[in-house]
């Protein structure tokens, strides 16, 4: 390095570790507080669950297919492929329904705009709370180097275009401390915890389709499922086995 | 390396004896990717700060960070018995899922150690 610049103590004490220290303690007050408000609105459509029960018992079909005879495996085929053939003919005019009860629906709509709001806000607030108070010096240096182009990016505070790029401003800190707490919080929190927003939005966002989609693809995927009946050989496997254990 | 082991202490196996039909456990396949994941994830932070106290700076880092996930593999594969096939459906499970995973939080607390310990 060029030149080293010698940053004051007081940056250590009164910036970085109480930046990471309120991003820590806001992550926890947010998964907390998710689990409270999320407990408080559950009420599972019983019409959805059944269907969602359906799809599941038909997959457990298709990936244990083979242990079954072939006479049985074709009764269960026909038994689930009638049934939902009655179940696949409703929702074309179900699938609307289920769009339209979606978005009209208070109780899920809220629902949804309370977990996405409850992501939002305390970023936004702790970005600009970090705007305000941390902005104009120098917070940290980053062990590696960067190419000029994210100079403007990292060292927005800054007003010198000679300092090393490595010298980052306070908002960059702010950010690499959003992804890189993710992963200490999936340790403290245990593995569902309200900070992993991505997953959240996708689980939410699938929820209204899922059931007329999956129920034709199920269907599919039980009418070419090819059965290969895997036991015939099995006297000769338990034979081997039974000799490992006994020699 | 103690505190990786311990924390696979929770393995179980996910496949039974009939070696022909591989079938999987799915609950316990994923219970093992978790433990993978915390191992990962805990390795990455650990050697973030050691990066970081050491001075590592630049190229140096990363080829630290891979390093540290080389051996946090090699102890997964050392806990599992080297019979990686009982526990999970292929090596490339506990070689290279969520490698890429912990890198940031590996270059967080390598710049907060780095900054702490060299820029006082």
């Amino acid at each position: 390095m060029a030149e080293d610049l010698v940053l004051d103590t007081a940056i250590r004490d009164w910036v970085l570790i109480p930046l990471s220290v309120v991003m820590v303690l806001i992550g926890v007050l947010r998964h907390f507080v998710s689990k409270l408000m999320r407990t408080s609105s559950q009420l599972p459509d019983p019409k959805i669950v059944k269907e969602g029960q359906v799809i599941i018992r038909a997959r457990n079909l298709r990936a244990a297919a083979n242990f079954i005879p072939l006479k049985s495996f074709r009764a269960r085929k026909v038994y689930y492929s009638n049934e939902e053939n009655g179940l696949l003919f409703v929702p074309k005019g179900q699938a609307q329904n289920a769009q339209a009860q979606m978005f009209s629906d208070p109780n899920m709509a809220m629902d949804m705009m309370k977990k996405n709001l409850s992501m939002i806000i305390p970023q936004t607030l702790t970005f600009a709370w970090v705007n305000f108070f941390f902005s104009g010096f120098v917070a940290a240096k980053i062990p590696f180097p960067l190419t000029q182009r994210f100079r403007s990016m990292l060292q927005n505070g800054i007003d010198l275009s000679t300092v090393d790029v490595s010298y980052v401003s306070s908002r960059s800190w702010y950010f690499l401390n959003l992804f890189g707490l993710r992963g200490l919080f999936s340790l403290i929190l245990g593995e569902e915890n309200a900070t992993d927003d991505t997953q959240r939005m996708m689980q939410m966002g699938g929820f209204g389709f899922d059931p007329s989609k999956s129920l034709s693809a199920e269907k599919d995927g039980l009418d070419i499922l090819q059965h290969e009946w895997a036991l015939p050989k099995f006297e000769q496997r338990a034979e081997t086995v039974l000799r490992k254990l006994v020699s | 390396m103690a505190a990786s082991d311990g924390s696979n202490a929770s393995k179980e196996k996910s496949h039974d004896i009939a070696n022909e039909l591989p079938t999987y456990n799915a609950e316990n396949m994923q219970s093992n990717m978790k433990v993978i994941y915390y191992s990962r994830t805990f390795m990455s932070i650990m050697g973030g700060v050691i990066a970081g106290i050491l001075g590592f700076t630049g190229l140096m880092g990363f080829v630290f960070y891979f390093l540290v996930m080389a051996m946090t593999s090699a102890g997964m594969a050392a806990k599992a018995g080297f019979s990686v096939h009982s526990y999970f459906d292929s090596w490339n499970r506990i070689i290279l899922d969520g490698f890429l995973g912990g890198l940031m939080s590996f270059v967080l607390f390598w710049t907060f150690a780095y900054d702490i310990v060299h820029i006082f």
